[in-house]
């Protein structure tokens, strides 16, 4: 017995791993993509990167399985080379923080160049300090050849002054020396630098990637938020020779933007209006060449009208600064901006936003803008011109500062770092490597920096150690809400089966014991219709019956956070849908069982030793009769689980049922195949059980 | 016995129409099974004439008649869409039993659900007699596989593979047929471990026969009866499946006219007073499920009568 017991338990364990790495491989390898569900469809390709390798999803295939089975933080711990710990903050959300040498829960967040450690105080606060020791500098002869072409570069820099550009020179060749060197170990390096990155440390303005950064975000704002300016930028898009890649979807979202300036522009302008409708219903009916015609004619009114906001913008947003400057003295030149009536309509409003975006981030050069703009707006167009070339004089002074950092910025080493996020990854910094790097910042949207996380590992224990990862839907722990709804629907098919059981067994015995008359007729028939109907077909007919018609119960289930017993009114018609599915089944199985029995030679000895029927019946056929139904009831578990499914959707039950669904859908891999595991677990331990059970009350297989 | 009775007698074969009017026979001594049989080829019929039966496409939309009411114009009514329900009905009656779409303009006679059983009988017998005629390692290889197979809760399994290769009649097909193979193959397996005990298969396998003839010749034909009865109540499976797929929004997309999905889309109005889009393809369905499996009790119950 305990051989047979441990021989299934193996083989069980062999069918689970090969339904995980079924279930694996299918949702792998299935086509779409699960960065577009999540971040919407409008995400670039380097988004798209960006999250796939934020969720570990970018590795190849054996290593995320084996990820998924045994966790990640073992290997995260020898990349960083501290021992790793998972904690439960008060709050209830699961962190991982690295263990320092003295004992502290460390984690590290990159603010612009800076390390900075976060330390977590025993009373749960958390101490920030900068933490550049930890740096390591990256592969020297890889970086020398980054270098040199950096060097190659920096003579075609227009926005650097000469001797700033000098000086980066003359510090580059020095770093360019050390990294040739003969003596390459990380102490002699770091020593070695120190002479040459001083000077290009004493050339950075600390403020000035923050600036860069704000001033981009600024102009990215308007930019998105003038409908004149991206009239321009529809136009650029259709006449550059990525457009014939545009797709129908993508030409009516320009049409839209094109019917807005229209309507913008209608009372100011009434004629370029028209024009702007004309290139809308072009575009609307899929033609990109007639919008590009007949919009080429209209930029230049346009660019006037917005007084080359748009070239701003742009500017600002590549790092032009020189010729940012130069369209803020042309708004300061009466020749080139005569501020005429048309101008005067349109131009305060988009300058307005775009002067408070800038104020936010750098009052110096807001404040004459914005001085500018209420100038504008009482008419005193000389007082604005004043303030809008006291602006292009502040933005000359900041551009070259924000230049010469970003220089000698990249001019550096990169170092590179290996530590724990504030977001549960291990993740891989590095400085100053000058590749782009998409990071999505909650709050204000996706990001590209300069260096930064290069690589991601996910913190998870793994599923053999009970933890099967982060939904991708929700952003939370799978195993969290995973339980409940398997709870949830435990109590479901639970009751159901309370109910069921004890019902279809007696139908079955009467059935049974009429065999051929009509009341086993009209039994069996009946239980087999409701079988073989699918249940989202019985679930219609009961809501309509005792939901639309009688109104005696609710047609759907909302629990909210409430358990679903506090509610039991609502479970019952899914408890009626799910039973009488089973019922059907039960019934018959239990009916075959007991028709067989009593043509069995002892049950007619029975009969002839003139026993009374009923006992006969119960004492002597029922006992062997119900072996049958018993065991196979739990063969059934496995179908059951599908009609599960179904009754959740029907009644928005939320159970582990339509979670499964919802994330197959989704394609929320560690969801998916948490749920599955779950219920192949249950699956085959019902099957497992049935066995059990089927030897122990059969003595003939017990003494086999 | 039936062989030894045979060999003496030399009887000569009944010719094809005296043995399907046996069938025929049996059938209509069972009245549930006429019943069954009635509901199906009320079925069959309707979807095969479908063009004739109704003035209406299944896409057709009108918008001045919403979730209306069975009446003269439409006799089942409207859906949320103001398309006609009874032509959406016959045409999904066309999809499950008569055509199986594969592309834009182009489908294969026989539908969808009896292509998947087709398909799953192809693969399951396949694997289950090299399971129980081959024997050894193959065997043990085959009956893991289907063991991992018969672990996944059905659902589940249709759920993964449906959003693995994406939502369209082939792979709802495809679906069926993975589904229904374990079952299939083992059905098969038991048939085979059986028959290749039998003398003319030692007799075969002395002529110097090759495995796969013995196994499709000798084996398969010989095996057909109890797989014959299994596939007819397969097919209802695959009408459950197909239209419990559609239901979850996993089976046909969108515009065909699919029971399943009809129900999904009509549900939503039952509450707020039309629920006639949801009635009807219930109604439809599970008549033809009931049917099928009327049919087939009915032919069970007679054929055992007379062993």
């Amino acid at each position: 017995m305990a051989k047979f017991i441990l021989r299934r338990l193996l083989l069980m364990l062999l069918t689970m791993f090969l339904v995980s790495v079924a279930v694996f491989t299918i949702t792998t390898a299935a086509p779409g993509n699960v960065a577009r569900n999540v971040l919407g469809i409008q995400i670039t390709a380097e988004q798209e990167a960006s999250f796939l390798a934020q969720n570990g999803l970018d590795k190849p295939m054996y290593e995320r399985y084996l990820y998924w089975l045994v966790g990640t933080d073992w290997k995260a711990a020898g990349k960083v080379g501290l021992p790793l710990r998972q904690i439960t903050t008060p709050d209830g959300f699961k962190e991982w923080w690295a263990v320092d040498k003295d004992g502290t829960l460390i984690q590290w967040r990159l603010e612009s160049d800076n390390l900075i450690v976060r330390q977590r105080q025993p009373d749960g606060k958390v101490i920030e300090k900068t933490d550049n020791a930890r740096w390591q500098v990256k592969d020297p002869a890889v970086e020398a050849v980054r270098l040199e072409k950096y060097r190659a570069e920096l003579p075609r820099n227009t926005q650097l002054t000469e001797a700033d550009r000098q000086a980066i020179l003359q510090a580059a060749d020095q770093i360019l020396e050390i990294l040739r060197g003969k003596d390459q170990s990380q102490s002699a390096l770091l020593a070695a630098l120190a002479e040459p990155e001083g000077t290009l440390d004493a050339l950075r303005d600390p403020n000035a990637p923050k600036e860069k950064q704000s001033l981009q975000k600024a102009a990215g704002d308007v930019a998105s938020n003038d409908t004149l300016i991206e009239a321009i930028a529809v136009y650029q898009r259709l006449s550059s020779p990525s457009a014939s890649e545009l797709n129908l979807s993508d030409l009516q979202f320009m049409a839209g933007q094109l019917n807005r300036a229209s309507a913008k522009l209608h009372d100011v302008d009434a004629g370029s209006a028209a024009k702007l409708q004309q290139a809308y219903e072009s575009l609307k009916a899929g033609d990109a060449r007639a919008a590009s015609t007949t919009l080429a004619s209209l930029v230049p009114t346009l660019e006037q009208l917005t007084g080359n906001l748009g070239d701003l913008t742009d500017a600002l947003q590549n790092g032009n600064y020189q010729a940012a400057v130069n369209v803020l003295r042309d708004l300061g030149d009466s020749a080139k901006t005569p501020f005429d009536a048309a101008q005067l309509t349109v131009l305060p409003g988009s300058l307005q936003a775009m002067a408070n975006a800038i104020d936010d981030a750098d009052p110096k050069l807001g404040d004459p803008l914005l001085q500018g703009v209420k100038s504008l707006k009482a008419g005193k167009a000389d007082d604005a011109r004043k303030a809008f070339g006291q602006a292009a004089d502040v933005l000359s002074g900041i551009g070259p500062v924000i230049a010469r950092t970003d220089a000698a910025g990249q001019a550096r080493v990169g170092r590179t770092f290996w530590g724990i996020d504030v977001q549960n990854h291990a993740v891989r910094w590095e400085t100053g490597s000058g590749t782009e790097v998409w990071v999505f910042i909650q709050g204000t949207g996706w990001k590209a920096f300069t260096g930064g996380p290069m690589e991601y590992i996910p913190l998870q224990k793994g599923l053999l150690r009970g933890d099967p990862g982060i939904s991708l839907r929700t952003g939370r722990p799978v195993a969290d809400l995973l339980f409940l709804r398997l709870r949830n629907s435990l109590v479901l098919a639970g009751t159901a089966f309370v109910v069921v059981m004890p019902l279809a067994l007696i139908l079955g015995i009467i059935a049974g014991l009429n065999e051929g008359k009509s009341l086993d007729r009209l039994l069996s028939i009946g239980g087999m219709m409701f079988s073989v109907t699918p249940e989202f077909a019985t679930g219609i007919f009961l809501i309509l019956i005792f939901a639309f018609w009688l109104k005696l119960v609710p047609g759907a289930t909302v629990f909210g956070e409430k358990a679903p017993w506090t509610k039991p009114e609502m479970l019952i018609l899914p408890v009626m849908t799910l039973a009488l599915e089973e019922l059907g089944y039960v019934l018959r199985i239990t009916r075959a069982s007991i028709v067989e029995v009593m043509k069995a030679p002892y049950i007619r000895t029975a009969f002839l030793k003139g026993l009374p029927y009923w006992r006969v019946v119960l004492k002597h056929a029922l006992r062997n009769a119900l072996m049958a139904p018993i065991t196979v009831i739990m063969l059934h578990v496995n179908w059951l689980l599908g009609g599960i499914v179904v009754v959740e959707v029907i009644f928005g039950y939320p159970g582990l049922g339509s979670y499964l669904l919802d994330s197959a859908m989704f394609k929320d891999f560690n969801a998916i195949e948490a749920g599955a595991m779950i219920l192949v677990v249950v699956a085959v331990a019902t099957q497992l059980l049935a066995d059990i059970i089927y030897t122990f009350i059969n003595p003939r297989i017990r003494y086999a | 016995m039936a062989v030894a009775e045979q060999s003496v007698q030399a009887v000569t074969r009944p010719s094809l129409w005296q043995r399907a009017w046996g069938g025929l026979a049996v059938l209509f001594a069972s009245k549930i099974a006429v019943i069954g049989l009635i509901i199906v080829l009320f079925w069959i019929v309707v979807a095969i004439l479908a063009p004739v039966l109704t003035p209406y496409s299944s896409t057709a939309q009108d918008y001045k008649a919403q979730n209306s009411p069975p009446s003269a114009a439409h006799i089942l009514g409207t859906d949320d869409l103001g398309r006609d329900i009874w032509s959406r009905l016959i045409y999904g009656a066309r999809v499950v039993l008569v055509m199986l779409p594969v592309g834009e303009h182009f489908w294969l006679p026989v539908g969808t659900a009896i292509w998947g059983v087709l398909l799953g009988l192809l693969i399951g017998s396949t694997l289950g007699l090299m399971g129980g005629y081959l024997g050894g390692w193959i065997d043990e290889v085959v009956m893991r596989l289907l063991d991992a197979m018969m672990a996944f809760p059905v659902i589940l399994l249709y759920m993964i593979i449906i959003a693995a290769v994406g939502a369209s009649a082939t792979n709802v097909v495809l679906a069926i047929a993975i589904v229904g193979t374990p079952g299939i193959a083992r059905l098969v397996r038991s048939l085979a471990l059986d028959i290749r005990t039998r003398d003319y298969i030692r007799a075969a396998e002395l002529r110097g026969e090759n495995p796969f003839y013995i196994m499709f010749i000798e084996i398969l034909p010989n095996a057909r009866g109890p797989i014959i009865i299994d596939a007819m109540l397969r097919v209802g499976y695959a009408i459950f499946a197909m239209g419990t797929l559609g239901f979850l929004g996993l089976g046909l997309p969108p515009p065909s006219p699919d029971w399943g999905s009809m129900v999904a889309a009509g549900r939503r109005y039952i509450l707020s007073g039309s629920p006639w889009a949801a009635i009807w393809p219930s109604l439809a369905i599970a008549s033809l499920v009931v049917g099928l499996n009327l049919l087939a009790d009915g032919l069970r119950e007679e054929s055992l009568r007379y062993q």
